[in-house]
């Protein structure tokens, strides 16, 4: 296995919480995290949470500030409170962790590493060994170790488990060949989650598995994608001769695919909002900031604010609907604090909040009017385009991707037509053939 | 223009846009350059000037022959459209409908031929679609004007050889009005800034333009003193259907790119256009697109007949500018993952679609218009 020594929480990071036990009254524990936030959290991040929540936080806080300080959020534990301490959390009651995680979200302090998080620590959790998750959990919650996802390819993106990268044994080693895509964050990355193909014989979700791989190593080469809104956000990922060793296969051989299925239903979570991680959406801001610069627009006298009838009308349907949105998250995170497996419903929070989103973010780009169509800006300039736009045209543009990650819409239609309301199966002339004989795209 | 000398002409444009404008397309989007090869075959085919007419050089297209011409112009980037757009619309039309005999034989050859590229510069800081806000001024001086005062958005600005300028008489029998002037480009006090940054439609540029003591001849003025907002606005309903058309050839191929993608792409070892879901969304496409076309013919017919000149150029604005942004949303999710990145035409023309819904008049104004002219009608009935 990739050597690092991977201690558990650090107790020297956040004493104030030391004498906190699975048996303290949620009280305590809240003036205990309320001790750290104060000792360790910067004043002037505490003073504007105080003045004006999280939004305020992030005016006077600048990202690169906020990375160089995560090492002291990640040693305390409470980034994964409902962890066990040896995996880097502090083995805190579920009701207790979503106390906490209430009481810190003034502070706005998002957990890092979300593919991690979200994503590779399920797998772990239901499918690897206790091995797997002493070496990556604990420098997986500080974010010393950020990872990705090379599950996607060129030719299977819906059809997952069409995918052809082939992982071939090499004694205690594999060697993996092939191509993935849609990668967020491959660089900065320091491990993937990776599905390759160990046996084409076989149908195409059996002859699948699951590794954990070093992003580090010579036989893996990137580059970056341009997306529509001019960000290099995604890579393409060569595997030519790259290698893992057998202890960080998760799961059997062949059996990946149901160790990805807990990684699939919670990167669903993930771009739903529905997930207990740091990610409440992906492109663009609230219909409260909607409502917000709809007020201005009207303040500043300009026409298609808040004074319009028709776009208050939008603007409260679009408030209604997120609310709607936000409480059956909660009920999500409600059965998931519970124990429960995310099911059908992260399918359905999938569907609908990505829609959602997109209708929310295209009504901010729409109170621009003109200024979100053209701007000052270098227009010669290739890295201007992402760098100069407005923030609402930059969410507007990003949100257009909610219904294809993480699982297109019709796909996820589809789910909830078979599993959930059980009609009948969309016909597979392939089923049950081996992956070999599949045409392929 | 007779029937033949329009299909020749259609034939014509259709084998330019698509031999060679297309294979350009994503290079003028990367670049947010128009080639000049490009410039100079629009003006050999006559696109600079399809709706000026024949006796200046123009093509003089009737609206239902000009409709099915812009149809053919919509199938690609519109930034190839806004090459020639002004010259033909608000530009050309304001000297047709307000020029005096001297104007119209000074000017429109030049816009007809291509020699000029002209700029409709309306639109400032605090004024677009409502011109209450207009500050730029005209100020009487010598046997002419001033003109002082900040353009924000002006398409084709770094390459205008002419601009159509709104200003407010400062002083006169006129002062308070507007007025059009048209002020040529290396007039001492013309200022172009630079380009903006734009979400789509790369390769039309727009930027800033500045006026600042700038003098012109009272012959630059168009019309009487104060009558030049009353001769755009009369000018408004033609090119609100010259969008609705480009709307429609826009959604037509954002369609065919759909349709070819689906057909292509496998997955689940066949064709994603196999699955109903797919079928679903290409489904809704056509039948937008059709509804689309039907709409604007109509309207054209009615709009040359003189039998409603309002009405339908609003709706065909309306529905065509939403329709274009619904069917190019279709063709991205068609496409997947493929359909976010640069380079393919889906992610493009998504970008390209959404400035038609604000400019020529944002959706919320054709509303406005719509309902004030239904209204009206059912009043004079009662």
């Amino acid at each position: 296995m990739t050597p690092e020594p991977a201690a558990g929480t650090d107790p020297s990071a956040a004493p104030e919480l030391a004498h906190v036990g699975p048996d303290t009254p949620v009280a305590d524990v809240l003036a205990a995290v309320s001790a750290w936030i104060e000792d360790h959290v910067p004043a002037p991040w505490r003073e504007a949470a105080d003045n004006g929540g999280p939004a305020q936080v992030r005016r006077v806080r600048s990202p690169e500030q906020y990375r160089a300080w995560y090492p002291v959020y990640g040693r305390s534990g409470l980034v994964a409170p409902g962890w066990e301490v040896r995996y880097g959390g502090l083995a805190w009651p579920r009701e207790t962790a979503a106390a906490v995680d209430k009481l810190t979200a003034r502070y706005h302090l998002p957990r890092l590493n979300p593919l991690g998080l979200n994503l590779a620590a399920p797998a772990l959790f239901a499918h690897g060994t206790e091995e797997q998750r002493l070496r990556f959990l604990p420098p997986m919650v500080r974010a010393d170790e950020v990872w990705c996802q090379l599950f996607s390819e060129p030719g299977s993106g819906s059809d997952l488990a069409s995918l052809s990268t082939r992982a071939s044994r090499d004694g205690d080693w594999w060697v993996i060949n092939g191509q993935k895509i849609w990668t967020t964050w491959a660089d900065q990355a320091a491990f993937a989650v990776l599905l390759a193909r160990t046996d084409p014989d076989v149908p195409k979700h059996q002859g699948i598995t699951y590794f954990l791989i070093d992003m580090r190593q010579p036989g893996i080469e990137i580059r970056p994608l341009r997306h529509m809104g001019g960000e290099t956000e995604f890579f393409q990922v060569y595997l030519d001769g790259a290698r893992v060793p057998d202890t960080q296969r998760v799961g059997a051989e062949g059996g990946g695919w149901k160790v990805a299925q807990a990684t699939l239903s919670g990167e669903r979570q993930m771009v739903s909002g529905a997930s207990s991680g740091g990610v409440d959406r992906i492109g663009g801001g609230s219909t409260r900031h909607l409502i917000r610069l709809a007020r201005q627009l009207s303040a500043d006298g300009g026409p298609g604010g808040w004074d319009d009838p028709a776009m208050r009308g939008r603007l409260v349907r679009l408030y209604c609907e997120e609310r709607a949105r936000a409480w059956t998250n909660q009920r999500v995170r409600a059965g998931v604090a519970r124990g429960r497996a995310p099911g059908p419903e992260s399918s359905i929070g999938k569907v609908h909040g990505t829609e959602l989103n997109q209708r929310v973010q295209a009504a901010a780009a729409d109170l621009l009017g003109a200024a979100g169509l053209a701007w000052p800006g270098a227009a010669d300039d290739p890295e201007d385009y992402a760098r100069s736009m407005p923030a609402e045209v930059r969410g507007m543009l990003r949100s257009r991707a909610n219904t294809i990650e993480g699982g297109t819409s019709e796909v996820n239609r589809n789910v909830l037509a078979e599993r959930v309301l059980g009609l009948p199966k969309e016909p597979d002339p392939w089923r049950g053939k081996p992956w070999r004989e599949l045409p392929k795209s | 223009m007779d029937g033949t000398d329009l299909d020749a002409i259609l034939v014509l444009v259709r084998d330019l846009i698509r031999q060679r404008v297309i294979p350009h397309e994503a290079a003028i989007d990367e670049t947010d350059e128009m080639p000049a090869s490009l410039r100079d075959e629009a003006a050999r085919v006559g696109l600079f000037g399809f709706a000026i007419p024949e006796e200046y050089g123009g093509l003089g297209l009737s609206m239902a022959q000009e409709v099915r011409l812009v149809m053919e112009l919509g199938y690609t980037t519109p930034a190839f459209r806004s090459m020639f757009g002004t010259n033909n619309g608000i530009a050309g039309h304001v000297l047709l409908e307000g020029g005096t005999p001297e104007q119209k034989e000074e000017f429109l050859p030049k816009l007809a031929s291509g020699e000029w590229t002209a700029s409709f510069a309306l639109t400032e800081e605090e004024a677009g679609s409502d011109p209450a806000g207009l500050a730029t001024s005209l100020t009487a001086s010598g046997s002419g004007y001033v003109v002082e005062g900040t353009k924000r958005y002006i398409t084709n600005a770094p390459v205008a050889d002419v601009f159509m300028v709104f200003a407010r008489h400062a002083d006169g029998p006129a002062s308070g009005k507007i007025s059009v002037v048209l002020v040529e480009a290396g007039t001492p006090g013309v200022t172009v800034g630079p380009k903006d940054q734009k979400m789509g439609q790369h390769g039309a540029w727009t930027a800033d333009v500045g006026f600042r003591g700038v003098q012109v001849p009272a012959a630059a003025l168009i019309g009487r003193p104060g009558e030049g907002y009353g001769i755009a606005m009369r000018c408004l309903a033609h090119g609100r259907l010259h969008i609705a058309a480009l709307c429609v050839g826009l959604a037509q191929r954002a369609l065919d790119e759909t349709v070819t993608y689906a057909l292509a792409r496998r997955q689940g070892g066949q064709p994603i256009a196999g699955y109903q879901l797919i079928q679903g969304l290409i489904a809704d496409s056509q039948t937008d697109v059709l509804a689309g076309r039907a709409l604007v013919i109509s309207a054209a017919a009615a709009f040359d007949s003189g039998a409603d000149r309002r009405l339908g150029p609003s709706c065909a604005k309306y529905f065509c500018s939403e329709m274009v942004g619904r069917v190019t949303d279709r063709a991205v999710q068609v496409h997947g993952g493929a359909g976010y990145m640069r380079g393919v035409p889906a992610e493009r023309f998504y970008r390209d679609a959404r400035l038609f819904r604000i400019y020529e008049g944002t959706s919320q104004i054709q509303q406005l218009v719509i309902a004030k002219q239904v209204l009206r009608a059912a009043a004079g009935r009662s």
